[in-house]
């Protein structure tokens, strides 16, 4: 509401130049809340337990991880690289990669919710559940 | 600006982003969610627009993302890189007529988001999955952050490089 009133006050949203600092960065602290707000929820969405594994945009697997019982690997060989999947009961991660910078081995176990392992130079993508899947 | 000093400086200004830009790939990414990083190349495209103008910023941008997918390794985040320069690029250069100089912390940060913005939407054509969507809010915020932090440094560095020349 602060930041409305402060809009108001000072006249077109467009103009820059009449904008002050202080309100400027109040809008984007208030931007960066909401995204982190926005993200939260994706994070929390429930989302089911099918995972689904996906390079190129081609599926690869299909597995449910509520009835995994025993852990097992799966390796992914393409022309991009190789990474190495652990399925366990009810998680999946990416545990072993070639790629540079091995962000989806950190971003660690998936075990529900919105969110979706991504490996960009090695073009493969892992999610659970999701509304593009039957698609 | 005398034309030899121009391309000297210009030169300069490529090797010093890709330096940055080879020396950031070796640092781990900060936190565990793709695409987010600190994006420390920008601070030279931004004082190369400001200094120099938005034609000679391209030029320096365009070699640094060449030459950074040689050195920097896998040649497969060419495009994503590609897409989040020139989006991030053509914000840069509608901002900066707009925006006073003395907020280029803005600009950075609009063009920031816009580096991030590009870069999911070559993401999501390249797997072929809008599932990759769900990091919009992230790559957003992180864009805002990290911005800001580039956008401030560029403005030091350009007040530096006045002080040098004169």
């Amino acid at each position: 509401m602060i930041v409305v009133a402060s809009f108001r006050a000072e006249g077109k949203f467009a103009n820059f130049r009449k904008m002050k600092t202080k309100h400027i960065l109040i809008l984007l602290v208030a931007a960066v809340l909401l995204c982190a707000g926005g993200f939260w929820l994706i994070k929390n969405a429930d989302t089911g337990s099918v995972a689904v594994i996906k390079v190129d945009g081609q599926v690869r697997d299909k597995i449910d991880l509520s009835k995994v019982e025993e852990s097992y690997e799966i390796s992914i060989d393409t022309e991009y690289g190789h990474n190495t999947i652990l399925v366990e009961p009810g998680a999946i991660s990416v545990i072993d990669a070639d790629c540079p910078d091995h962000v989806c081995v950190k971003q660690g176990k998936l075990t529900g919710g919105g969110l979706s392992i991504i490996c960009m130079p090695h073009r493969l993508v892992i999610q659970i559940g999701g509304s593009d899947i039957d698609a | 600006m005398p034309k030899t000093k121009k391309l000297a400086f210009m030169a300069l200004l490529t090797a010093m982003a890709l330096t940055i830009f080879v020396i950031e790939a070796q640092i781990p990414a900060p936190v565990p969610i793709p695409g987010v990083k600190l994006g420390l190349a920008n601070i030279i495209t931004l004082t190369a627009m400001v200094l120099l103008g938005r034609k000679e910023a391209g030029v320096v941008l365009f070699l640094r993302i060449i030459m950074g997918a040689m050195f920097a390794g896998n040649p497969s985040t060419i495009i994503y890189s590609a897409a989040g320069g020139l989006l991030a690029y053509f914000a840069m250069c509608l901002l900066v007529g707009i925006i006073p100089e003395n907020r280029l912390w803005l600009i950075s940060a609009i063009s920031a988001v816009c580096h991030n913005a590009g870069q999911l939407l070559a993401c999501a054509l390249v797997v072929q999955t809008p599932g990759v969507f769900v990091y919009a809010p992230a790559l957003a915020a992180s864009g805002i952050i990290t911005g800001l932090f580039t956008g401030f440094a560029a403005m030091y560095l350009i007040k530096a490089l006045r002080k040098m020349r004169n």
